[in-house]
């Protein structure tokens, strides 16, 4: 289990060898914004996973009771009669069931800190995945030109002082959601996030030795800034605490990309860096063919999907309360399925928001009749709740960002409750 | 003075003596003068002067290269640089292996078809299973399924061989090498360095699955042949270019319903009848081409709309109502031309979309070329109104034909493409865009923020040559800003820039560029992939942050240690077969040939302390035990994990359901094994081998030169 005071003493003992003081590690703690007690403990933290491809809401979140999605996709549709025990949907009793593979996040719906929201999604009809992720990663449906994504927008009406590590994308490059004028960092790995020098870490100590003093005495402001932001950044998160961190016990995250990246988050909650948004993908939900029931591709996804996010949830420990989790897609699918076992681009999907001040335990959102063909276009889930209406009220009741106007430039919704006030 | 009683040249001459504000704004720099820059005045030798347009014009110097210029003549370095007149050398050599660079649209989309149009070419061809089957029962993705996977692979592999068919992915692959080979090879650099500009001013996306197809071409075709030339003209190419007109969506732009149609006004209007009824162009959409546009499938035969989601043809929404799109015109207006503060309405960006629809492109392969057959029977019989150049094709029967108001300039009613030009006319000729365009090329080569008096006038030489690209350029070197200390060695090199400059400086080959261009991705500048309209901000603090910092710096290291695949370089070269008698001297050495005639002072000061202790110059040879080892570049992975940008549908994450290669996972980082094996061989280059592998430490030298590579001074030129 991973400890700040271990942290302090070892890291230490490795820098004073190499000719750095003591008096280094009070300007590194004092550049995050931490000092002996008080800490960047407190700052919440919104992570965000963005499903690239398109969830199929219908079969992740069906409905029960009522047959309309047997009859609207004979093959795909499961319920309790179709798979065997270990198969059969896991029934929320709220009128809706989850997909088996989310076994592993279903006790976080009945203990109440997962949230469901059904038939959500972009006013915009487009049915590109480009354009689609671009609407809602940059939170303007319709319109391309929006430069910032509206994650950095948050960071940007937050209001307090950041840290190096206040916006990490757990991916090798910016996502869209990231763009704009507040710092960033994109991080595949954190391990990489050091100088590297091939060959030594002598030789690596010192090439950054070497990388901070030319860094610290040049002329020009922003590279000397962030220069210095960059040496305290890499000196939070040196090596030594990384090899020693080990998530808590008993806890298994997936080894998938996205497993990897929701224990890499994890560390960086707990390592008290000063991070308030971070964003995660998990891929491969464009399931067009074979996308299969209670085994196949969609299963998969949703299996990785479920044990990575609960893994992080039981990582996290007493951190719970200051993490907010969100899922998002760009949009979902045909509600019946094509001829190839799968389905098609379609438009309302799904979404899930996990936290202890989530209102959960329910499916939020205003899910259409299927028995009257309350489809959109005649073919998908229409979206009846604004993925801003969602966006904003995460935004304001867990990180306090109440600039609606600045978050999502152009909406005059209304937030959807789902965290209680706190 | 008299221009006619003197020589163009020395009118020039003594124009430019005079102090920058008595300059007149309406000088027109004449071409081909050859007339002396200024950098004399700035107080700057020839020297300071090559090198400084070496860093600006270029992408950094050569070992010897300065001595070059100087010798050449700065202005006459100029003018071949202008004129895009120097013999290139080596570049040939390696841009040859590079099959896609040399063709057609038409060739290019029948030999890397995309994923999508691929797989029907191989059902249709009997190679796999028909994916739709009304008999199969099992949805159920089992087991045996992945074996059947990997043996349909098999299949496939084996008939693209056969038929010359290579995917998607080595088309693009061939984008991205051409691009850092000319940027490090290419002798007429000022070519290369505007490209990278204006590719980036009119930006698209290579993430977008239709653009994908047509990015070669765009850059080829409608971007590099106007660089120095004449802005109205790279305007209409791009305009006109499927790639432009896929991204912003304008190929599925027609005429609201209950708005005439070209074809309907030229019906009812004062053109004679064309005697055939509906016949020529009513609103069945004209002879020959069936299919009303507000029809499911954009007015495209019901084959090409049944194909929509194929990638072959411009996919139109099924079920959407057709009409007007905005994205190219307001685009058009706020990025390409007037600029956010250009002063054009909401109303503007409308009627100019008006002005637009119908502009759309014929979709590539053998659905466009019965299109193309079915034009020309059209035409035969009398059909007017349509307009076809290359892939580009113009729709008279989804043109909005009533009468336009575009920036208080009225279009008349019943005209087709003219409205669309006329607009481009417009927009082009602007005082706004002159501004823009002039503060977005000062920013580019002179400052992030250029002052509004130099602003001032490099917009009045756009508009006194209306809108001359080179003379834009000639007029940036001629001023005494561009020359003045304090913008010399501040602007703040892009990743590419870091990149190619160093491997430039190095004097280094390139056997192999993808590890290369892996890295400018990781610096944070995925090339051909920003995916906003607005493409990379040229702003510093976009640069900047921890993250790339660190990239740089691990950049610099990895390079000098002779770590990067793909990537030769000789230091005995550089040293002139001299050996530095210590790490200081080293230091100074290398300094002096990575930074020409740049204050190289400060960095040497703080660096000689760490390399004069004997024990730290020991500590650096020493073997670290625990030492990560670095990954080795296999021959499978010619692209590495830059295979993400080689497929961007990769890079997005999202799984373009092709069922080729079935669900595509994304690879742990790092996690060389669960690598997607190459589908293909990328057989352009050898298998990028790196100088060095293994773990031995690099020699003082390399630490040293990878100490300035990465060191705050060469990130900026």
């Amino acid at each position: 289990m991973w400890d700040r005071r271990a942290f302090l003493k070892s890291s230490g003992v490795a820098l004073v060898s190499f000719g750095l003081g003591p008096d280094f590690l009070h300007r590194a703690a004092s550049a995050s914004g931490v000092s002996s007690g008080t800490s960047t403990r407190g700052k919440r933290t919104l992570v965000t996973i963005f499903q690239r491809g398109a969830m199929d809401a219908l079969a992740a979140v069906p409905p029960v009771g009522g047959g309309e999605l047997a009859k609207l996709r004979p093959r795909l549709a499961m319920n309790a009669a179709r798979g065997s025990a270990d198969g059969a949907l896991l029934d929320l009793g709220v009128g809706f069931a989850l997909h088996p593979a989310f076994a592993d996040v279903a006790p976080l719906f009945r203990s109440r800190e997962l949230a469901v929201v059904h038939a959500v999604g972009s006013p915009d009809a487009t049915r590109s995945h480009f354009d689609a992720q671009d609407y809602m990663e940059t939170g303007t449906p319709g319109r391309k030109g929006t430069s910032s994504g509206w994650l950095n927008r948050v960071c940007g009406e937050l209001g307090h002082d950041a840290t190096p590590f206040r916006a990490v994308a757990m991916t090798s490059a910016l996502p869209r959601s990231l763009y704009g004028e507040e710092p960033a960092v994109a991080i595949a790995r954190l391990e990489d996030f050091r100088v590297r020098m091939p060959g030594g870490e002598r030789g690596a100590a010192l090439a950054g030795k070497g990388f901070e003093a030319l860094y610290a005495e040049t002329t020009e402001e922003l590279l000397g800034g962030t220069g210095k932001e960059t040496f305290d950044a890499v000196k939070l998160l040196s090596e030594s605490e990384l090899s020693r961190y080990r998530p808590a016990a008993g806890v298994r995250y997936p080894t998938s990309p996205l497993g990897e990246s929701l224990r890499q988050i994890a560390q960086l909650v707990k390592a008290d860096v000063g991070l308030e948004v971070a964003f995660a993908e998990s891929g491969g939900w464009d399931t067009h063919v074979a996308q299969g029931t209670a085994q196949g591709s969609f299963a998969r996804r949703a299996e990785d999907l479920s044990r990575g996010i609960a893994a992080f949830w039981a990582d996290l420990g007493e951190r719970k309360d200051e993490v907010v989790l969100m899922t998002m897609t760009e949009f979902g699918r045909t509600v019946r399925e094509n001829g190839s076992g799968g389905t098609d681009h379609g438009h309302g999907s799904c979404l899930f928001v996990l936290g202890t001040a989530v209102d959960g335990g329910k499916v939020h959102g205003d899910f259409p009749d299927l028995a009257r063909g309350e489809l959109y276009e005649g073919r998908d889930l229409p979206v009846t709740t604004d993925f801003r209406s969602v966006f904003s009220e995460v935004a304001e009741k867990h990180l306090g960002v109440s600039a609606t106007s600045e978050l999502f430039p152009g909406w005059r919704g209304s937030r959807l409750p789902l965290l209680r006030e706190s | 003075m008299r221009p006619k009683r003197m020589t163009a040249m020395s009118a020039l001459y003594s124009l430019l003596v005079l102090s920058p504000a008595s300059v007149r704004a309406e000088i027109v720099v004449p071409r081909g003068s050859g007339a002396p820059l200024p950098y004399r005045e700035a107080g700057l030798s020839e020297r300071e002067a090559a090198a400084h347009l070496l860093d600006r014009l270029a992408y950094g110097a050569r070992p010897g290269e300065i001595d070059r210029v100087v010798a050449m003549g700065i202005e006459a370095w100029m003018e071949v640089q202008l004129a895009a007149n120097a013999q290139e050398g080596a570049l040939a050599r390696f841009l040859t292996p590079l099959p896609a660079l040399a063709m057609s649209p038409r060739s290019i989309v029948e030999t890397y078809p995309p994923n999508p149009a691929l797989l029907r070419m191989a059902e249709e061809a009997g190679v796999i299973e028909r994916q739709r089957q009304p008999g199969r029962e099992s949805v159920d993705a089992d087991p045996a399924d992945a074996v059947d996977r990997r043996e349909q692979r098999r299949k496939v592999a084996a008939w693209m061989e056969r038929e010359g068919l290579k995917s998607e992915r080595v088309l693009v692959a061939q984008s991205y090498a051409q691009k850092l080979l000319r940027a490090v090879y290419a002798e007429n650099q000022l070519q290369e360095v505007l490209a990278d500009f204006w590719f980036n001013h009119f930006n698209v996306s290579i993430t977008d699955n239709a653009v994908r197809n047509y990015l070669l071409t765009y850059e080829r075709d409608a971007i590099r042949p106007h660089l120095t030339g004449s802005f109205r003209e790279l305007l209409e190419s791009t305009a006109k270019h499927p790639a432009m007109l896929a991204y912003l969506d304008n190929f599925q732009s027609i005429a609201n319903p209950g708005q005439p149609t070209l074809a309907e006004a030229r019906d009812s209007g004062a053109m004679a009848g064309r005697g055939r009824g509906r016949g020529a162009g009513g609103t069945g959409g004209g002879p020959g081409m069936s299919g009303n546009p507000r029809r499911p499938g954009g007015g495209l035969s019901g084959e090409m709309g049944r194909r929509a989601e194929t990638g072959t043809s411009p996919p139109p929404r099924p079920n959407r109502p057709q009409g007007l799109n905005e994205n190219y015109a307001r685009e058009l207006l706020e990025l390409h031309t007037l600029g956010v503060d250009g002063g054009y309405t909401q109303t503007d960006v409308v009627e100019v979309a008006r002005a637009f629809t119908g502009w759309t492109f014929l979709p590539a392969g053998r659905l466009g070329e019965e299109g193309r057959s079915r034009l020309e029977r059209a035409r035969r019989a009398g059909m007017t109104g349509f307009v076809t150049e290359g892939e580009f094709l113009f729709r008279a029967d989804g043109h909005d034909a009533a009468a336009k108001s575009v920036l208080g300039v009225a279009l008349p009613r019943g005209r087709g493409i003219e409205d669309g030009e006329r607009v481009l006319d417009l927009v082009a000729s602007h005082p706004a865009t002159a501004r823009h365009l002039a503060t977005k090329l000062a920013a580019r080569f002179i400052a992030d923020e250029p002052n509004a008096a130099l602003v001032d006038r490099l917009a009045a030489t756009f508009t006194a040559t209306k809108g001359d690209l080179g003379a834009m350029i000639r007029a940036i070197v001629s001023s005494p800003e561009f020359w003045a200390k304090e913008h010399r060695g501040q602007k703040i090199k892009s990743p590419l820039e870091v990149v190619v400059s160093s491997l430039r400086a190095l004097g280094a080959e390139v056997d192999n560029p993808f590890p290369a261009l892996e890295w400018v991705a990781k610096m944070g500048q995925p090339l051909y992939a920003y995916q906003a309209p607005t493409g990379f901000p040229d702003r510093a603090d976009f640069w900047v942050n921890t993250g790339s910092l660190l990239a740089r710096m691990n950049f610099g290291l990895e390079l000098a240690a002779g770590r990067i695949p793909g990537i030769r370089f000789d230091f005995a070269r550089l040293s002139g077969e001299r050996e530095p008698e210590s790490p200081a001297a080293a230091l100074e050495m290398l300094a002096t040939r990575f930074l020409p005639e740049r204050e190289i002072a400060p960095t040497i000061e703080q660096l000689e302390p760490l390399l004069t202790r004997d024990d730290l110059s020991h500590e650096v040879a020493a073997r670290a035990p625990e030492a990560p080892e670095l990954p080795a570049f296999s021959p499978e992975d010619e692209l590495g994990s830059f295979a993400d940008l080689a497929d961007p549908a990769l890079a997005m994450g999202s799984a373009v359901g092709d069922g080729l290669a079935g669900p595509r996972e994304r690879r742990a980082p790092g996690d060389l094994s669960q690598r997607r094996q190459s589908f293909e061989r990328l057989d352009f280059y050898p298998a990028p081998v790196a100088m060095h592998t293994g773990v031995e430490p690099p020699t003082v030298f390399a630490g040293v030169a990878g100490l300035v590579l990465g060191s705050p001074e060469f990130q900026r030129r």
